[in-house]
């Protein structure tokens, strides 16, 4: 008797709530007064958001960046709530590893039965991810890896992306070379996904932009070698103009300190996509060279907007230290979940996607949009050199530029080609 | 090709070998002198370049602290190293191989943890000490003067090695329990002393490994994977649990890496490995004699 009232009583609230929702007007709901919140749908549970990501091994720090931007916006979310609802997550460790990874989302989808799937550093365990939820119809948010085949190529309609991507990336960092005098380029690079992909878009629109520009030569080393000083005095012995460093992750560190411990800093310029990354530069310290150019989607530091400051300042009052790109895609993410289940007023993944696309969130960098026809988000980048300030014990980036997203994201035209349709 | 950068990658890639020698020749004694295959002997270098960090950190960082703190970090490595001796291994030498490198597999995986419990998922990074820093001329070469420090480490140590060896008296004991442990025992030695000290220079071979290496690299998890697939490789090609050997091994795989950066960059680094796979091909016991 009990339960049959208590379904009773559910039916009303759902069959109100749903008149309700017939009748309020189609504003944004984040917008909306709080009369009309109360009267909008309610879900019937939490979401459920299941993170695959490497919390071991050296790429740990990525990961674990990520996951405290992404816990900060949860922790601000979850006070208002979603429609009712709170978003819930779990997390495993897929220790840099596709097959992990991949087995991983699969216990998350099947057996945890989240809502949407989110991850990863490895490119390579996103890129398997993302064909297993194709098939899934499970929505993935890629939130670290840059491969541009994620939202490119291999891209459809279940995989996005919040941060930026190696096409992005690498038109930045070629157009802002273009403007240098540089000719004579060597190439040297992980030998992985990210490395191979970084490095060849930045070669592909470093010849559309420049096209007497010439290789010298190019090295390729596995990732996370620990001793790059034999393969830096190799390049100097070429003596190229300058030399492009496909690297991220612990390994840029390496390179980093060897293009100092070699006095390459000194003579040969060189220029590396995330190098004026504060999680690289800090730990580095003095040790850190000079003159490097390098892009980025974030920084801590700037823009200097109110926005952007009281970010870094809630990250640095959370974490005890300020927050690095990944911590900043941690924190769209959450954002960009918890408006698409608003907009879409329910936890139906098709309606979450619908909703997704287009999307456009506050950043502390901004408006960013999701763009609808790949799915990539339409970030902005910035281009800075690292230089040495009296007022801090560590490198920053300096003389810093800002491209669009729009400037250096492939066309939609483009993405269709690339997927072949 | 200009033959000085030939000869720049030729230093530089002695310099890297001795790294490579110092951290192989510790794994090379414990796998002689105790038959074990340590494969946390990778976690104990790791463990020495952290403390290095911690250390150098905590004394400000400055040159006096860098020079210490690679003084102090393998004592970190070798007290660690000898609580698992005392504790555990020290009743499994009887144990067979399979059984050993199942459980330092095992000590390898806590120890992992423990490092990122102790210093968390960031990598972290020294200087070399001020007088070692940017590079020195060496016969017209360039050469990082870090790099020409680690030449004169590796020789050093490699003396300091033999002396102990061949001129101590518990070094001797150590040789004769490689070959016959019994009959040592039967001598009224006491073996379990003797294979402690044993490990305990083997351990501070790692640690100090990783204080070198320290200034040169960034300080992160997971460098105990790459390192200790190369010692091994390194143990293997100079015969195992001989010494010479390591040292023989380090050189081969160091210098065929930086050489072989000048002939082929994109696939330098296979070139070691190669060179690995051909040695084992024509000695299948390695270049020097093995004690196994």
């Amino acid at each position: 008797m009990k339960r049959m009232k208590g379904l009773a009583l559910m039916v009303l609230v759902v069959g109100l709530s749903v008149a309700f929702a017939a009748q309020a007007p189609a504003t944004t709901l984040g917008t909306a007064p709080t009369s009309l919140l109360a009267q909008a749908p309610r879900l019937e549970r939490n979401i459920k958001v299941g993170i695959v990501d490497t919390y071991s091994g050296p790429a740990a720090v990525f990961g674990t960046d990520a996951l405290n931007g992404f816990k900060l916006a949860l922790a601000e979310i979850n006070k208002e709530g979603v429609l009712g609802a709170k978003i819930d997550f779990v997390t495993r460790d897929e220790r840099f590893s596709p097959e992990i990874g991949l087995s991983m989302a699969r216990e998350l989808i099947l057996q945890e039965k989240v809502d949407v799937v989110v991850g990863t550093i490895n490119s390579a365990t996103a890129l398997a991810i993302s064909s297993y939820v194709k098939d899934q119809k499970v929505p993935f948010v890629v939130w670290i890896s840059k491969s541009e085949k994620i939202t490119g190529a291999k891209g459809h309609r279940y995989v996005f992306s919040t941060g930026e991507n190696t096409a992005m990336a690498g038109r930045a960092i070629a157009e802002a070379m273009a403007r240098r005098p540089y000719v004579k380029y060597w190439l040297a690079a992980d030998d992985y996904e990210y490395g191979h992909e970084i490095t060849n878009s930045f070669w592909k629109f470093m010849k559309r932009a420049k096209p007497e520009v010439t290789l010298a030569g190019q090295t390729w080393w596995r990732p996370g070698e620990p001793d790059l000083v034999p393969y830096l005095t190799a390049i100097m012995g070429a003596k190229p103009d300058v030399v492009f460093f496909g690297t991220g992750g612990a390994s840029m560190a390496n390179v980093l300190k060897a293009v100092k411990t070699t006095g390459m800093s000194e003579r040969i310029p060189a220029a590396i996509h995330t190098a004026i990354d504060h999680a690289v530069l800090k730990p580095l310290g003095v040790g850190a060279p000079e003159g490097v150019v390098g892009t980025i989607d974030y920084l801590w530091y700037y823009p200097d907007t109110p926005a952007n400051r009281a970010f870094a300042k809630a990250f640095q009052d959370a974490y005890g230290g300020p927050p690095g790109f990944p911590a900043f895609h941690g924190y769209n993410t959450a954002y960009f979940i918890a408006q698409a289940f608003k907009k879409a007023r329910s936890l139906e993944r098709e309606k979450f996607i619908d909703a997704l696309e287009g999307l456009s969130i506050n950043t502390p960098v901004g408006q960013v949009e999701m763009r609808a026809c790949d799915h990539q988000a339409v970030l902005p980048l910035f281009l800075g050199v690292t230089k040495r300030t009296p007022q801090y014990d560590f490198l920053v980036a300096t003389s810093i530029t800002t491209l669009r997203g729009e400037e250096v994201m492939p066309s939609c035209d483009d993405i269709k080609k690339a997927r072949g349709q | 090709m200009d033959l000085s950068v030939v000869g720049s990658q030729l230093l530089v890639g002695l310099s890297r070998a001795m790294i490579l020698f110092i951290v192989s020749a510790g794994l090379s004694f414990v796998l002689g002198v105790l038959r074990v295959p340590n494969i946390f002997h990778g976690s104990l270098y790791m463990i020495g370049a952290f403390s290095a960090f911690s250390i150098a950190t905590w004394l400000g960082g400055q040159s006096t602290g860098l020079w210490l703190a690679m003084l102090a970090a393998p004592v970190v490595a070798v007290a660690i190293g000898m609580i698992v001796e005392r504790a555990l291994l020290a009743h499994l030498y009887r144990r067979e191989h399979l059984m050993l490198i199942l459980f330092t597999w095992g000590v390898m995986l806590i120890l992992n943890d423990l490092v990122k419990l102790a210093w968390g998922p960031t990598y972290r990074s020294i200087m070399p000490p001020a007088a070692l820093q940017g590079s020195a001329s060496l016969l017209g070469i360039a050469l990082p003067r870090y790099n020409l420090f680690l030449l004169l480490i590796g020789p050093l140590v490699a003396v300091g090695l033999w002396l102990f060896t061949q001129r101590t008296r518990i070094g001797k004991i150590a040789r004769a329990a490689a070959v016959d442990q019994e009959m040592v025992a039967i001598l009224g030695i006491n073996v379990s002393r003797v294979l402690a000290v044993a490990f305990l220079v083997g351990c501070y071979l790692a640690g100090l490994g990783g204080a070198l290496v320290a200034p040169t690299t960034s300080i992160t998890l997971g460098m105990d994977h790459s390192i200790i697939v190369d010692a091994f490789l390194i143990v293997t090609i100079g015969g195992l649990g001989n010494i010479w050997g390591a040292l023989v091994g380090a050189l081969v795989f160091g210098v065929t890496q930086s050489l072989g950066l000048l002939v082929w960059p994109q696939f330098a680094v296979v070139f070691p490995y190669l060179t690995v796979v051909i040695v084992l091909l024509l000695r299948p016991r390695g270049l020097l004699r093995s004690v196994w």
